[in-house]
């Protein structure tokens, strides 16, 4: 119950702050409209037959790369909404404040990441809205609730990612280069604009050890192909598999980067 | 161990060097080497009000921080109202309210209210009685007019009474200052310490300890003082006791006195 009203009482602060910035969640809107146009006159340029070929059957580009597009956030959100998190309260000077509360901060972490990850859902429902309102984008047949599984599992892998982040941001006070390595790399070899079968064989053994290449095939198969469960079976798993891993690894090296940072006297310096 | 008491046993401190560059990744691994405390010991009884003394980087930070859990210790043991900080520092925390003196520290672009709401929900507060609770401590801080005005907004001065607001809407059995009224004016000052003597120390029975350069400061709160520097401490009992071991008329006098005895006998330059 305490946990809940906490994520709450963040939920609201961060809602707050934001709407003390009236015009920006206007021109987030605009924002999202361009990004979806984009997509469509960049897929009308580039459809030929080899892409046709490239593509699962009855796929169209501009769906393939609109879901890409749309879920690609949602591991930017997760790797970059913790060590935000620490970066805003330790610039803002409320990070002391904070931790001299009878909350931990792997509650703050936690509860400080629900806004972002309300946030971007709702800029990709946006996204799909755009596409499906202005653009021809038809997710008939999808299965939302297959959809909402993979997603799940997803964000469960991306907060080991972003828990490892914030650990490293602890320890050394800057951004984690990593984490800038991998959303590019996810973003090359994940399956963002174009299928990972087009890429070199070598190439699509690294996509695999991506938790992003599982989730966007996923998402995919789900939304545009209305795979069943046990279709997107496959996918679930690796992304549990991702999450068992890493989950419990990136706790044990946060509680441990915590303890450093307050054997060294550097919790609130950046 | 009465609630609101403080035990500081044997505490030691040593932080790892700065390092700059490319070293400045092996610094969270670097061997402590700058001793910020050495050995120091002392109790505050609950109810009490103790002051600790000192010039810039004798350790008066370093110790409050330790006694609010956003820093361990290298060596030895503190307990606040029984709890021990390494052990129990969610408990730690939950009895303690700290105000930093600093002017930061609050979310700018929300009201004086909508903070206090925040840190009162992290505070385990209900909604009611949160609000119970900041209507009743922001008249007794002398907040009210400001409650719902941006923080960005106000003078520092408000800002401090705000602070100290937010450290002590929980009811806290132990209150911890560090340097609480260094950026405010000295008749907003003389009003802090008032409300601070009248109400939290003697209607509440808080326990205080705070860390504080101003000596009329002190001479208006403490009952007891400890006196740090570089790290050691090199007296702890009441000012009269402080003055009657260096023979001096004032604090100022005593406490300069046995800074450089003690710089002498260590054959150190006093910090």
């Amino acid at each position: 119950m305490n946990f809940l009203s906490k994520i709450r009482a963040f939920f609201l602060r961060d809602f707050a702050i934001e709407s003390s910035y009236r015009s920006a969640f206007v021109l987030q809107l605009g924002e999202s409209l361009f990004g979806v146009a984009s997509c469509f006159y960049l897929s009308h340029y580039v459809e030929s037959a080899q892409l046709d070929r490239s593509l699962p059957s009855g796929r169209s580009y501009f769906a393939f790369v609109l879901i890409g597009i749309a879920f690609f956030d949602y591991m930017s959100v997760s790797i970059n909404s913790f060590d935000e998190g620490i970066i805003q309260a330790r610039q803002n000077g409320t990070l002391e404040a904070l931790l001299v509360t009878d909350t931990s901060l792997p509650v703050i972490l936690m509860s400080s990441a629900v806004y972002p990850f309300v946030l971007m859902s709702l800029r990709t429902l946006v996204y799909l809205a755009w596409g499906a309102a202005l653009f021809g984008f038809r997710p008939t047949g999808a299965n939302w609730i297959g959809a909402a599984a993979v997603l799940a599992m997803s964000i469960l892998a991306f907060i080991g990612l972003g828990i490892l982040s914030a650990a490293y941001l602890l320890l050394f006070k800057q951004g984690n280069p990593g984490k800038w390595m991998l959303l590019a790399v996810s973003g090359v070899l994940g399956g963002l604009m174009y299928p990972v079968s087009i890429l070199p064989h070598w190439l699509q053994i690294l996509a695999r050890l991506l938790p992003i290449t599982y989730s966007l095939e996923g998402l995919r198969s789900a939304l545009l192909d209305g795979a069943s469960f046990s279709a997107l079976w496959p996918s679930i798993f690796n992304l549990m598999l991702f999450a068992a891993l890493l989950l419990p690894i990136s706790f044990y090296i946060f509680a441990w980067a915590l303890r450093r940072t307050k054997i060294n006297g550097t919790l609130s310096h950046f | 161990m009465a609630s609101g008491a403080i035990l500081v046993e044997n505490i030691e401190k040593v932080f790892p060097p700065t390092h700059v560059g490319f070293r400045a990744f092996l610094a969270p691994f670097a061997r402590p080497t700058q001793r910020a405390l050495q050995s120091v010991s002392f109790r505050v009884s609950s109810g009490e009000s103790f002051a600790i003394l000192g010039a810039n980087g004798a350790g008066k930070s370093t110790l409050l921080r330790i006694l609010t859990t956003l820093l361990l210790p290298t060596h030895g043991r503190a307990e606040v109202s029984g709890y021990d900080v390494i052990r129990e520092p969610i408990d730690v925390r939950h009895a303690v309210g700290f105000h930093s003196g600093a002017e930061v520290g609050f979310y700018a672009r929300l009201s004086a209210r909508q903070n206090l709401q925040f840190f009162a929900r992290l505070r385990n507060l209900s909604l009611t009685e949160a609000g119970r609770r900041i209507t009743e401590t922001a008249e007794r801080v002398g907040i009210t007019h400001a409650l719902d005005r941006q923080v960005r907004t106000l003078s520092s001065g408000t800002v401090q009474r705000l602070s100290l607001a937010r450290a002590v809407m929980h009811a806290p059995s132990v209150l911890l200052l560090d340097e609480p009224t260094r950026s405010l004016d000295p008749l907003a000052a003389a009003d802090f310490r008032r409300f601070v003597r009248d109400e939290l120390v003697n209607r509440r029975g808080t326990t205080l300890l705070f860390a504080s350069h101003s000596l009329t400061e002190v001479e208006a709160l403490a009952d007891r003082v400890a006196l740090l520097d570089a790290g050691r401490l090199l007296f702890c009992g009441t000012l009269v006791e402080l003055r009657a071991r260096t023979c001096s008329s004032s604090t100022e006098q005593a406490m300069a006195q046995l800074i450089a005895r003690a710089s002498t006998e260590s054959g150190e330059p006093h910090s």
